[in-house]
């Protein structure tokens, strides 16, 4: 609806307005916005859809660009058994160009920060807009237990990494499983 | 004793008494007491009197007035116990139990009311006596009055002092006896007694008017209402119980004699009214038993109270007394001019008590009543009046409300059922209180349950639509009855509309302000006032399922079933049930079926039209080449074109049609095609019906059956036996679904099936011949209704519950999904998020009740818990 009006008021301005950038402008974008709206939502629907376990996000209340995200550390890695929390932001002109996406619960991991600050290719040159939140998510899961240890945000973890039993205590040790 | 008296009560006496004159007294004294006892005791020999009176008249000249007075009382005492009281009791102790006979019971009382009769006689004396002494001195009359009394006193005293337990008993059968004997010999009065003798009914009714002209002229004559030999018995009868009742009254009985006769009297009319009233609900007894009571009871209170004697004292207290029930003549009892108030009292208390009882008995019948309504309408217009009557409105919703729950919401009794007790509920409680507030209270129960049960859409809907109400075994009668509604409801909406009417005249406002009356105390306010509470059938069904959309909806997959196994275009109910619906539903909410019965519409247009040009332009090679045994003339075809985008889901099976009929069907799309461009036609194969005849080497038998049975007995034309797998590839349907379906034709005796080389395959062979037709012939109905039966559970149109649940596993993925990532979340804004964010098809549109109740499912099935308000995932 919202993106109706602006389209109205939009052919007032090319009548009193003689710019043309002005004018394609604002147009692309609204374009834009409707259709990543669509996208999200069939995102959205697609993620509920899958049933992949382990991964799983929800836009919050009230914006659509903003979601929740969850993932649980696969099994036989050091961290089975926990339960991050991220968040994930999309840019007005999603899928051309990733969403920033952090993890909320610290994460003792070689590629993530203390604030949770991800370095993952395909979260940023590597993106493609055949990607979704759904590849993503698992792309982060499998992150986790196959650390990129050449190019570490995190330098503790990416030494400790190579003894799996003494990782294995300091990821029990720092975590706090997510609250709502 | 008589000394120690004299010496403290004449004390002051005492001291001018002379020797002399205490010899006098001495001797009167003696004489006295002699002349007392042989008085008494005298059997009725009242000779001695002289002498007593020489006696009492000698001490009275002493003083010794009330010596001589309490003396005699104690003498008059002690002699009634001995003769009178234990005499009268004697008569009783052979009996153990109460049924005394009558004689028994006349000769004793008249044994007892002698000897009180001649006591009285001695008492007189002794009053005459004094008042002889003291002519003049005492006002005579006060002195009797003053001396029975006492007399009176000690009579009672010294009887219920001997009182045997049982004696109240007795009585009461006593009267109870004579009242059944009153109540026969009456019985022939009473109008409605005997239905088999009309002649003496007709005579019954004369009497009645003339009773009323003699009523109304003022003429005081019982008699001329009553065949003169019948009341004379009465009259014996009533004397009889009236002497009876006098006779206990005047020995101190007076209460004990009113309760006996009272309660018998009561006992009496309730027997009756159950009676009458019996478990017949197809007549009205209310009329009857106040014609009863007119009869007998009041004919007995009426003439027993005449006969005691305070029947016609009241006269100017009783007009303002008259009964309520009273205001019509016709009521009034026959015979009985003007009521004494004793009377009237007595009437009302019985006809209160006669509705209570009616009340009662139909209250707890108030069940089976339902049951049977709308025969049973008598009954409850019965009961209508007598709850106006007694006021005790609640009992019935208390009583009603349990046998619901005990007899009608069990798992046993069928939906269908409850819907038609409900709706009967509805009518028959709508006669007794038109405003609804019990209707609400009773109501309720029965729609909780209603909702916990599944197929209540469906059931209410076949009953909207269907007059045969769905189910054979039901009488068609409620499904007959909610069409009426929408028929009454479309009257209704007429007058509404004219009663909305803004220009409504001063006039009728002013009748309808006048006519407004309170709600009944028991109403709750919380429910709306009178006005809005206009008690609608169609509305408090609806009110089951909580939204028409649903209704609507269950409707549409309703009617696309119906429709589609329509052969012949025929939907002139349907237009008009669907018209109906409008009109109580709303246009906009039928738009959809509306559609369905245009397609139907417009189907049987294009269809007339394809064939007509089809066969013009293709008859000669159509004849010419394949029109053979194998050939299916286009005659014989006719389709139902849909919008599908307006119909339910229609589940959709593959089939490979016969050849023949194949290229039918793409010869009849190629033409639609030309006629309709741009659009097409795409055939649902499995929909419809074949009728088809199958012909063998003795016999021809005829079958409509669906297109996948015809696809599978086609297949037997040139080839006599086939594998399930064979048979499956060349109809096109899965395995599974052919070895279903082929039951059909096993179960016809057509097909027989046996096991092939692959325990997996099995092999079905045609049966020439009527090979095991005897095997199944006796059988055969009951084979087909098997079958029948078995396909009606396999419809071609997804039904709502499907719906339903399809939509509710997506709904629970979302849940599921947001919980994850948000914790614990409140009913609201989970119910608020999946309005944001679930936009699927069909998008999410259930209240926040549908919601609540779909997560307590999921807590139940142990995927969620719900703490303080919140909801979290069961982990």
């Amino acid at each position: 609806m919202a993106a109706v009006n602006q389209d109205n008021t939009l052919v007032v301005a090319t009548t009193t307005a003689p710019s043309n950038s002005k004018q394609s402008q604002p147009r692309a974008k609204t374009v834009d916005s409707q259709s990543v709206l669509k996208r999200l939502q069939s995102e959205l629907m697609a993620l509920m859809m899958s049933g992949d376990s382990g991964i799983s996000a929800f836009p919050e209340e009230d914006n659509i660009f903003c979601w929740k995200g969850t993932i649980t550390g696969s099994k036989d890695t050091v961290f089975e058994g926990t339960e991050y929390r991220l968040s994930l932001t999309f840019p007005n002109d999603y899928p051309f160009k990733p969403p920033k996406v952090k993890f909320e619960t610290l994460c003792f991991h070689p590629n993530v920060d203390l604030v949770g600050n991800i370095c993952l290719d395909i979260l940023q040159d590597k993106w493609s807009s055949a990607y979704d939140v759904r590849t993503i998510l698992l792309s982060i899961q499998s992150l986790l237990g196959e650390p990129n240890i050449s190019s570490p945000l995190n330098n503790q973890a990416a030494q400790l990494w190579s003894n799996q039993d003494d990782y294995r205590k300091m990821v029990e040790k720092l975590y706090k499983s997510p609250k709502a | 004793m008589a000394d120690s008296i004299s010496s403290v009560c004449n004390l002051a006496i005492l001291e001018k008494l002379s020797d002399g004159s205490i010899e006098e007294i001495l001797e009167s004294y003696n004489g006295f007491c002699a002349a007392t006892d042989t008085l008494l005791n005298g059997a009725g020999d009242l000779s001695v009197g002289p002498q007593f009176v020489s006696h009492v008249h000698g001490l009275c000249k002493h003083g010794l007035e009330s010596l001589l007075r309490d003396h005699f009382l104690g003498a008059l005492e002690r002699t009634f116990e001995k003769n009178g009281a234990l005499k009268f009791w004697r008569h009783f102790e052979a009996y153990d139990d109460v049924s005394v006979e009558e004689e028994v019971f006349y000769n004793a009382l008249e044994e007892i009311s002698l000897e009180k009769q001649y006591q009285e006689k001695c008492l007189l004396i002794l009053v005459h006596a004094l008042q002889s002494y003291n002519h003049g001195s005492h006002d005579s009359n006060d002195y009797r009055v003053e001396l029975f009394a006492k007399y009176q006193m000690s009579v009672s005293s010294v009887l219920m002092a001997t009182l045997p337990r049982h004696f109240p008993e007795i009585l009461h059968w006593y009267f109870k006896g004579r009242l059944e004997e009153l109540s026969t010999i009456m019985g022939g009065d009473f109008p409605h007694d005997d239905d088999e003798d009309d002649d003496d009914d007709k005579d019954d009714m004369d009497l009645d008017d003339k009773c009323k002209v003699s009523y109304r002229s003022g003429q005081m004559e019982i008699d001329e209402c009553y065949p003169q030999g019948r009341f004379l018995d009465n009259n014996k009868l009533v004397n009889n119980i009236g002497k009876v009742v006098r006779d206990l009254r005047s020995l101190g009985f007076t209460s004990m004699t009113e309760d006996a006769y009272a309660s018998a009297i009561f006992l009496f009319l309730k027997a009756k009214v159950h009676d009458l009233a019996g478990d017949d609900y197809r007549i009205s007894v209310l009329e009857s038993i106040k014609g009863w009571i007119q009869a007998v009871p009041l004919q007995f209170l009426h003439a027993l109270l005449a006969y005691l004697g305070d029947s016609v004292s009241y006269d100017s207290v009783s007009s303002g007394l008259k009964s309520p029930l009273a205001s019509c003549p016709s009521t009034f009892y026959p015979g009985i001019d003007t009521p004494s108030e004793g009377l009237v009292r007595w009437q009302l208390r019985l006809e209160y008590f006669a509705y209570e009882t009616l009340q009662d008995l139909r209250i707890t019948k108030l069940f089976e009543i339902i049951v049977d309504y709308p025969d049973s309408s008598p009954a409850i217009e019965d009961l209508k009046q007598c709850l106006e009557y007694t006021g005790q409105h609640s009992k019935l919703v208390e009583s009603f409300i349990s046998a619901l729950r005990y007899r009608l919401l069990t798992a046993g009794a069928s939906t269908n059922d409850i819907l038609h007790q409900y709706v009967s509920t509805i009518k028959a409680l709508r006669t007794i209180d038109p405003a609804g507030v019990f209707l609400e209270a009773v109501g309720e129960p029965i729609r909780d349950y209603l909702r916990g049960r599944k197929d209540t859409i469906k059931c209410i809907v076949t009953m909207l639509t269907d007059g045969t109400g769905g189910n054979p075994n039901v009488s068609g009668n409620t499904g007959d009855s909610l069409l009426e509604e929408l028929n009454r409801d479309e009257e209704n909406q007429e007058n509404a509309g004219l009663d909305d009417d803004f220009h409504t005249d001063d006039k009728q406002a002013w009748i309808n302000a006048s006519r407004w009356e309170p709600d009944p105390v028991e109403a709750d306010p919380l429910k709306g006032s009178r006005n809005r509470r206009k008690v609608d059938i169609l509305g408090m069904i609806v009110g089951i399922i909580g939204s028409k959309d649903q209704l609507v909806n269950e409707y549409r997959v309703m009617l696309a079933e119906k429709l589609l196994n329509k052969s012949d275009y025929d939907i002139d109910t349907e237009i008009r049930t669907l018209e109906l619906l409008k009109i109580h539903f709303g246009e906009s909410s039928m738009q959809k079926c509306e559609i369905m019965l245009n397609d139907l519409i417009d189907s049987k247009r294009t269809n007339g039209n394809i064939k007509a040009t089809i066969t013009r332009t293709s008859q000669a090679d159509v004849l010419g080449s394949e029109l053979g045994d194998n050939g299916v003339s286009m005659d014989v075809f006719d389709a139902t074109i849909i919008s599908s985008n307006f119909w339910p889901q229609i589940q959709d099976e593959s089939l490979n049609v016969p050849g023949p009929v194949d290229q039918l069907l793409s010869d009849y799309a190629k033409r639609f095609n030309e006629i309709k461009t741009p659009r097409k036609l795409l055939w649902k194969k499995s929909l419809g019906t074949v009728k088809l005849e199958l012909q063998f080497e003795d016999r021809a038998v005829q079958f409509v059956v669906a297109p996948v049975h015809a696809a599978i007995i086609m297949q037997f034309q040139d080839q006599t036996s086939w594998t399930s797998k064979n048979l499956a590839a060349a109809i096109g349907v899965p395995t599974d679904i052919l070895n279903r379906r082929i039951n059909f034709w096993i179960s016809k005796g057509i097909l027989a099936e046996s096991l092939g080389p692959d325990s997996e395959d099995h092999v079905f062979t045609l049966m020439e011949g009527m090979v095991d037709s005897g095997k199944n012939g006796g059988t055969n109905g009951s084979i087909e209704d098997l079958i029948v039966a078995d396909e009606e559970g396999e419809s071609s149109v997804a039904s709502v519950e499907d719906q339903l649940r399809k939509e509710m596993t997506v709904y629970e993925k979302f849940i599921l999904g947001m919980l994850t990532n948000f914790g614990s979340m409140a009913l609201d804004r989970i119910h608020n998020t999946l309005k944001m964010f679930c936009i699927a098809d069909p998008p999410y549109d259930k209240t926040l009740q549908q919601l609540q109740s779909f997560l307590t499912g999921l807590v139940s099935e142990e995927k969620l818990e719900l703490r303080d308000g919140m909801y979290f995932l069961k982990k």
